[in-house]
């Protein structure tokens, strides 16, 4: 039998199933908590960083990652203060300044409030989210894909750098990988970065109604949570 | 440098994928640097997935996945170190051997590394050639250190 504990999520009254994350908790209420590592079905390594909430314990309050935090009773959560819109804003650029050619990466950005990126592009492809790995170990359990190496040197490769025959060209992998949804129009060569701006509509929801799910495009193409249940 | 085979390393441990570290040391021990092939079948055997032995050879800097020179050189870079002027030792030994580090010679006499910090600051700026530490290296001391392995490498030739 399912066993429900009440928590508050901005102020809400939310109840949830025990053992689900505060991520996964809010986002069935229509609370957007932006975030890009997470994938409804396989497991939470908080990598993206994206989905940070205040978790109000004691009279302190304390960040962390909504993905990999579990419901407890009667927790207080902020997902929206001023203090989180700020990190996250920060977060959000410096994701952008990886990998700047994903749209993915760069409608969350937006969603986070992100008007200008104040940190050097590195135009890497991959932001290290990690989605692709956790898909072919736990969804396919065929581990041809994986991190290697450590600190600054760690990247996805195939064991032995080379695609081994028991990979089944699925393409699971590519499918949730942020730098492979259709790219914005804008361009974005080297030299030339810039948030096109072409999500304007939605800056404007994100400061008008900043945790209101807006059911976005971005959702749909990324596979967030709520479309996929 | 012993000569354990792949099969003796391995006997015992199969099928315990918790042994996957030690039996790759022992693999690094005997081979100098832990092979392709090797991995393959270490994968094999201990029932752990390829991807999985990669990544942890990978993620230790005990192994090393290109084949290393006979002698190995390694030179502490550790702040003590550091300040004892263990970058003129490291200069001198690559500009020596033409090398950079982590590379070896083409002969496969000489591998020079950098290692961030031995525990052994007193003893400063350190010299492992080895296994064997040489201690308050210099310059010049360095440069007959090496002179003296080139030279016994060289009699061992002449003997063979």
């Amino acid at each position: 039998m399912k066993q429900y504990i009440t928590l508050t999520i901005d102020g809400a009254q939310v109840r949830a199933v025990k053992g689900t994350s505060v991520l996964d908790a809010a986002i069935e209420y229509g609370i957007c908590i932006p975030h890009l590592c997470h994938v409804p079905n396989l497991s939470d390594i908080g990598a993206c960083r994206l989905c940070i909430v205040e978790h109000f314990k004691d009279g302190r309050s304390k960040v962390t990652t909504s993905c990999t935090l579990n419901v407890q009773e009667g927790m207080v959560i902020l997902s929206n203060s001023e203090k989180i819109r700020k990190l996250r804003r920060n977060i959000a650029e410096l994701l952008v300044a990886q990998a700047p050619n994903s749209r993915a990466i760069q409608d969350v950005a937006v969603r986070c409030g992100v008007k200008e990126v104040r940190y050097p592009f590195k135009n890497s492809d991959c932001v290290l989210c990690g989605r692709c790995v956790r898909v072919c170990t736990e969804m396919w359990g065929a581990r041809a894909l994986g991190f290697v190496g450590r600190g600054k040197e760690r990247h996805v490769d195939f064991p032995l750098g080379v695609r081994e025959e028991f990979c089944k060209h699925c393409g699971s992998c590519n499918m949730l990988c942020p730098m492979t949804i259709t790219p914005c129009k804008g361009p974005m060569k080297t030299g030339e970065e810039y948030l096109c701006g072409k999500c304007e509509s939605q800056l404007m929801i994100t400061e008008n109604r900043p945790d209101s799910c807006v059911w976005c495009e971005l959702g749909k193409n990324f596979q967030c949570a709520r479309y996929t249940q | 440098m012993s000569t354990a085979t792949l099969e003796s390393i391995l006997e015992g441990r199969r099928s315990q994928p918790q042994q996957l570290i030690e039996v790759l040391q022992d693999v690094q021990e005997s081979y100098g640097y832990v092979p392709e092939d090797a991995m393959r079948s270490v994968s094999k055997n201990l029932g752990v997935p390829l991807m999985e032995v990669y990544r942890i050879a990978n993620f230790y800097k005990t192994f090393s996945l290109k084949p290393r020179g006979k002698n190995v050189i390694t030179i502490c870079m550790g702040t003590a170190c550091h300040v004892r002027g263990a970058h003129l030792l490291l200069d001198q030994v690559l500009g020596q051997l033409g090398l950079v580090p982590g590379a070896t010679t083409e002969d496969g006499q000489f591998t020079v590394e950098r290692v961030n910090c031995l525990g052994a600051c007193a003893l400063g700026p350190v010299v492992v050639h080895n296994g064997d530490y040489h201690h308050h290296m210099t310059p010049n001391k360095l440069r007959k250190l090496i002179a003296s392995i080139r030279s016994t490498s060289m009699e061992e030739i002449a003997h063979a």
